[in-house]
């Protein structure tokens, strides 16, 4: 015989996996298989009601403990059953005003249906659940899932379906379809790692990842050496600190594209920097880094050095002032230079917000889109392409959709393989604190 | 700031020698910043000239040369006659749109992030912290890979290229960093004044807007400057999710600048750019500490 906690559970399990297969279903993998399976696990939460209900010999929705919780399941099931019958032709045709949102309630109807069924669920299980006299018993599984906290649980409701419902599912859902030949519209024939195949013979994916390399590689060392610099220079009891900070920092308030659009300015060959010294006498001057394929990058770099430095530098000014200053005194009384204390004993010190630095700024680096879309339009030719354009590109202009599936999750990956170890520090070092 | 001031009783002469004004030291460290200052200084200079000069002007002299003739047609230009595609109404029209993304979306993400920050922090259930850190990894994961079947999800919801569509996208990619900053913010607020809210038989909501609301108005500031700034200067959500009519200011400012049809028109590009820039500048030097707050709280994690 099974028991009451176990079919507690069991109840909760298979409503939480009929919602799953439900949400597999509208992704649109095998529809109609999930849909089943769906309406099997409801069948099961069903029959585990019953179960519950026969053991306990009693269903009582009145003089109940939990009557207003079941009255509230009651009247969701209502609305849920609401929404459905508005995606209904014949309601729609009595209320022509619905007709606007025929297309949001198309999509809500499967989710609707589900909820009205589960929330009558709800109700049954709490009449069940709150008609014995519990006052001795432990409240079950069931009442602490479905009745304590569950303001905080319907508060935590849009947080939940983002993180489920879109980073994981959308995630999830992008990383199948690089496997198909889409096209124009998502396929789910399957056809194995064509895709990447094809990605990886293409000269302007090298192009975009040689890029990306130079672009990280190089923003990633100067924003954290000049980042650091520029703190460790305002950490000296500087006077105008304020303004000085101020000034570096204003850039990163700037979108990436007034960015772009002013460096593209400045670097102009035929009015910018270029004429400007030739025009103090050095005529044979070239400096056109936007116009020249092997150093474009480095002209989209000051562009991006120059926006995002400042916050580095906020960074860092933020952990040199979390030093205990006593360091400093001791440094001082033995005698140790002060670019040798800050080598050698702050920045040791400072390894946590070294390391979150790195991943921002890791994390920044593989989204670089705007700028280099402002700044050259990826030219000359395909010099200056980055990866994020080129899964925008296939996507949206080459209708090359199953393309543009493979290039960004190959951008996932290389994200995962940064931010995995940096979450393992993270939650390893929380763990012996 | 300084030590100094944290333990004022001790008696002892403190703080370092009086030093003189031109030291090396400091000539050395107010130079270098100052070259730096006048490094970051040179585009908005730029800028703010380029945009008040003529073309013919722009044609003979260099971009660094202060204009001789100060005009403002070429703002006026940008904001009421650049073309983009087919429409010629300048950068007004993509401004307004711009402000009816940028408002609706900053009160939603903003009421939908506390809510559930103070969730988190104060009414923690199994499984919170589940969902939170995926919320978390999302807003490292690059949007591009979640890009396409969202698109689906708002066709499907029939909002797709209209600005209640690009609301929910920022809405929801502004989650992970505002439910993080109140999360945060909410777990240092004293837990005793929770519990006596309780004790006085306050209920979720009640303490939620009678206790936590109005004692944590500074980080409301905080995260509504992060969401002006970062919703106003999207680009990538705006060309993908909008269509011309609805163009945000910064898809139509890259549009009316990189286009290539006809004359380019730089003074006209810099009044644009610097419309656009204008908005969040502002902000930014109205808040001062409060900005840097701010990014400072979105990026140190737990």
């Amino acid at each position: 015989m099974i028991s009451k906690a176990q079919l507690e559970r069991l109840f909760v399990s298979s409503v939480m996996l009929a919602f799953a297969s439900l949400a597999i279903s509208i992704v649109g993998i095998k529809p109609q298989l999930f849909q089943n399976i769906q309406l099997l696990f409801l069948v099961i939460a069903l029959i585990s009601v019953l179960v519950l209900g026969v053991q306990s010999k009693t269903i009582q929705f009145n003089a109940n403990r939990l009557k207003k919780q079941i009255i509230g399941w009651i009247l969701s099931s209502f609305f849920s059953i609401l929404i459905w019958s508005f995606a209904q032709k014949d309601v729609q045709s009595i209320f022509p005003a619905i007709k606007g949102y025929r297309k949001a309630l198309n999509t809500l109807e499967p989710v609707a249906i589900y909820l009205s069924i589960v929330f009558i669920l709800f109700a049954l299980i709490l009449a069940i659940v709150g008609a014995r006299d519990s006052r001795l018993d432990r409240p079950g599984y069931i009442e602490r899932t479905l009745v304590y906290n569950l303001s905080s649980k319907i508060a935590a409701i849009p947080m939940m379906l983002t993180s489920v419902g879109i980073f994981i599912v959308a995630t999830l859902w992008t990383v199948y379809h690089s496997f198909t030949n889409s096209r124009m519209l998502p396929k789910s024939e399957f056809i194995g790692l064509a895709q990447y195949e094809r990605l990886w013979n293409s000269d302007r994916w090298y192009m975009s990842i040689e890029n990306l390399a130079i672009y990280g590689a190089c923003s990633l060392v100067f924003s954290l050496f000049i980042g650091f610099l520029l703190a460790a220079l305002l950490d000296q009891k500087t006077r105008f600190e304020n303004t000085f900070r101020t000034i570096f920092l204003y850039p990163f308030a700037l979108s990436f594209i007034v960015t772009g659009l002013v460096w593209q300015w400045i670097l102009n060959p035929e009015y910018g920097v270029e004429k400007i010294v030739r025009s103090l006498g050095f005529e044979s001057f070239v400096f056109n880094p936007l116009y020249n394929t092997d150093i474009v990058i480095y002209g989209i770099l000051a562009a991006g050095l120059w926006q995002g430095t400042g916050f580095i530098m906020c960074l860092m000014l933020a952990g040199l002032r979390g030093i205990d200053q006593e360091i400093w005194k001791a440094a001082k009384i033995d005698g140790i230079p002060m670019w040798k204390t800050y080598i050698q004993v702050v920045i040791p010190m400072m390894r946590p917000i070294f390391i979150t630095t790195l991943v921002i700024i890791a994390a920044g680096i593989i989204k670089v889109y705007d700028l280099v879309v402002a700044q050259t339009s990826g030219g000359p030719g395909i010099s200056s392409e980055v990866p994020a354009k080129y899964v925008y590109d296939y996507m949206f202009s080459a209708q090359n959709l199953g393309q543009g599936f493979a290039a960004s999750t190959m951008m996932l990956v290389s994200v995962l393989i940064v931010l995995i170890p940096f979450a393992y520090l993270q939650f390893g070092r929380r763990k012996y604190d | 700031m300084t030590d100094s001031q944290n333990n004022s009783g001790v008696v002892e002469p403190r703080g370092p020698k009086p030093r003189k004004i031109m030291s090396r030291r400091n000539i050395i460290l107010y130079g270098t910043l100052l070259v730096v200052a006048i490094y970051y200084l040179i585009p908005l200079y730029v800028m703010i000239v380029t945009s008040l000069k003529g073309m013919p002007e722009i044609r003979l002299g260099n971009i660094f040369s202060p204009p001789v003739e100060v005009t403002f047609e070429p703002w006026i230009k940008a904001w009421s006659q650049a073309c983009t595609g087919l429409n010629c109404d300048g950068l007004s029209r993509g401004f307004w749109n711009s402000v009816q993304i940028t408002l609706p979306s900053v009160i939603v993400s903003i009421a939908i992030a506390s809510v559930n920050g103070y969730a988190l922090a104060n009414w923690r259930f199994k499984g919170a912290n589940l969902f939170f850190t995926i919320l978390i990894f999302g807003a490292f994961i690059p949007y591009q890979i979640m890009i396409y079947p969202l698109v689906i999800l708002l066709r499907d919801l029939g909002i797709y290229t209209k600005l209640p569509g690009l609301i929910l996208i920022h809405s929801i990619f502004g989650m992970p960093i505002l439910t993080l900053l109140f999360r945060n913010y909410f777990t240092t607020i004293p837990e005793e004044l929770f519990k006596a809210a309780r004790v006085d038989g306050a209920k979720f909501w009640g303490i939620y807007f009678r206790v936590m609301m109005p004692m944590s108005l500074p980080i409301f500031v905080v995260a509504i400057i992060m969401q002006v700034t970062g919703i106003w200067n999207d680009f990538l959500f705006g060309v993908i999710y909008t269509k011309p009519d609805t163009y945000p200011m910064t898809v139509q400012l890259n549009n009316i600048v990189n286009s290539v049809q006809g004359v380019k028109e730089y003074n006209v590009n810099m009044a644009a750019t610097l419309l656009t820039g204008l908005v969040p500048l502002t902000i930014y030097f109205i808040s001062g500490k409060l900005f840097v707050r701010g990014i400072a709280a979105g990026a140190v994690k737990g």
